[in-house]
């Protein structure tokens, strides 16, 4: 069999649509992970002991193990216990707890690399804890770490793929399954390569663009 | 009977660890006083100032400051530092915010001023430090001796009955230090209530009502600024005036 782009190419649709999903995947779980993720920073910072335990058991735990290993876990064993959820969402569920554990220890270097003397600045304005925090620290520690981050994101979305595994209908699933109906794969998981490359492309220079507008002071 | 101090701390102790930095320390601020903090390196000026906003705590002794007690454990910190001003050595401006910002975002949080009038404040206050046509800048575009003014207008804008200065110049460049006393200087003339913690003792001599030296935590001497500088009681003053003077 000849190479042959021009017949996979019918398929790029089905290609973009699995694209969708993987973006919708990583983008979700990016950003309520990350929350996540800052609370349970702050939970490690806690003045309560069993809250500290618990967010530090948290990081070691999903850090510590691998991300398809979880995902069995969420979508073949919590079925055992009761908990029934279908591939999108243990996807979800299982990229969200692990970039949380990720970004939690991102933001604990970020946030500790804003000087101590901005914090005191808003407190003897009066401003609460709560309120420093907000306004004051989160964005320049972004800032700091804006790098970390950014590479985080664009391996959480690359880790996405690990989807495939629960049936999830991402790109990697749908490639796979296009290779099997075609037997094409040099040209099919090349267009997919190419796929997953420009969208972290797009990824990195959105960073960028943050980094230049956004967080530019 | 007098109208009670804005500043009252008596007996305060304080330590770091093994190392007590305070030894007992009495002060007193009128209202519309200024009162210079002078002394050497690590005799526990700045450990003091900071004690009057709770930035640190103190293991013994007792202050009130703008009627709250700060020995209470009721006591809401945030809540007295709404009436205490501060300025610090290393300006702590916000770098993330324009100069504007930096002065409208405490008043509009914890005062719950709207933004009209937290903006009006503002402009007037960059007025009074010579700063309007910076109120759409960020802080790091400006000079150290700009950025104080911008941390002092901060701080003013909390319309504080108290203002806390920890060395407010001793980061600056010498050509900048000027144009921070001169606002410092305007603001005792209005009849600000202010400790200032300091190494320049031209300020303290032209400005303060009282100089207090304190050596090793504890205060060694006090009194109008020309005693202390011209007719120092105790060998420990003459020592460090013939140094710095």
């Amino acid at each position: 069999m000849t190479i042959d782009f021009g017949a996979v190419l019918p398929y790029l649709p089905v290609m973009l649509k699995a694209l969708g999903i993987s973006i919708e995947v990583t983008v979700l779980s990016f950003f309520i992970g990350s929350v996540l993720g800052i609370f349970v920073y702050l939970g490690r910072r806690s003045g309560l002991a069993p809250l500290r335990w618990l967010a530090h058991g948290f990081i070691e735990v999903f850090r510590n193990t691998p991300l398809l290993v979880q995902l069995y876990l969420i979508y073949f064993g919590l079925p055992e216990v009761g908990i029934n959820l279908n591939p999108f969402w243990s996807t979800l569920a299982g990229m969200t707890l692990n970039n949380a554990a990720y970004t939690a220890e991102i933001f604990r270097a970020g946030i500790e690399s804003v000087p101590n003397g901005l914090v005191e600045a808003a407190g003897a304005l009066g401003m609460r804890f709560s309120q420093t925090f907000r306004f004051i620290v989160l964005k320049p520690a972004i800032r700091n770490v804006l790098p970390a981050l950014t590479n985080q994101f664009i391996v959480l979305f690359l880790f996405s793929s690990v989807g495939s595994v629960i049936s999830l209908n991402e790109l990697t699933s749908a490639l796979a399954d296009l290779n099997q109906r075609t037997l094409r794969t040099l040209e099919i998981f090349t267009i997919g390569g190419i796929l997953y490359y420009l969208t972290s492309a797009v990824i990195a220079g959105s960073s960028r663009l943050a980094e230049r507008y956004l967080f530019r002071w | 009977m007098s109208t009670p101090a804005m500043i009252l701390a008596q007996d305060i102790h304080k330590r770091f660890g093994d190392l007590e930095v305070l030894k007992g320390i009495d002060a007193e601020v009128d209202e519309r006083e200024v009162v210079c903090l002078i002394g050497p390196s690590g005799s526990g000026k700045s450990t003091l100032l900071r004690c009057m906003n709770a930035l640190e705590k103190f293991q013994k002794g007792h202050i009130t400051i703008c009627g709250h007690d700060l020995t209470g454990s009721k006591t809401n910190v945030n809540e007295v530092r709404r009436d205490v001003g501060m300025v610090f050595q290393s300006f702590n401006v916000f770098p993330h915010m324009l100069v504007l910002d930096n002065l409208m975002l405490a008043p509009m949080k914890v005062l719950k001023v709207s933004k009209a009038e937290a903006r009006e404040r503002a402009m007037a206050l960059l007025e009074k430090v010579g700063l309007v046509d910076k109120a759409k800048v960020y802080p790091t575009k400006l000079s150290g001796g700009q950025q104080q003014r911008v941390a002092i207008a901060r701080a003013l804008a909390m319309q504080p009955k108290v203002m806390l200065f920890d060395e407010p110049t001793s980061a600056l460049d010498p050509e900048t230090v000027g144009e921070v006393l001169e606002v410092m200087k305007a603001l005792a003339e209005e009849g600000m209530t202010m400790m200032v913690v300091t190494h320049e003792m031209g300020f303290a001599r032209e400005v303060a009502d009282r100089v207090l030296f304190m050596d090793n935590g504890v205060v060694v001497e006090q009194g109008p600024p020309r005693e202390i500088f011209d007719n120092p009681q105790h060998d420990r003053t003459r020592a460090f005036l013939s140094k710095i003077l």
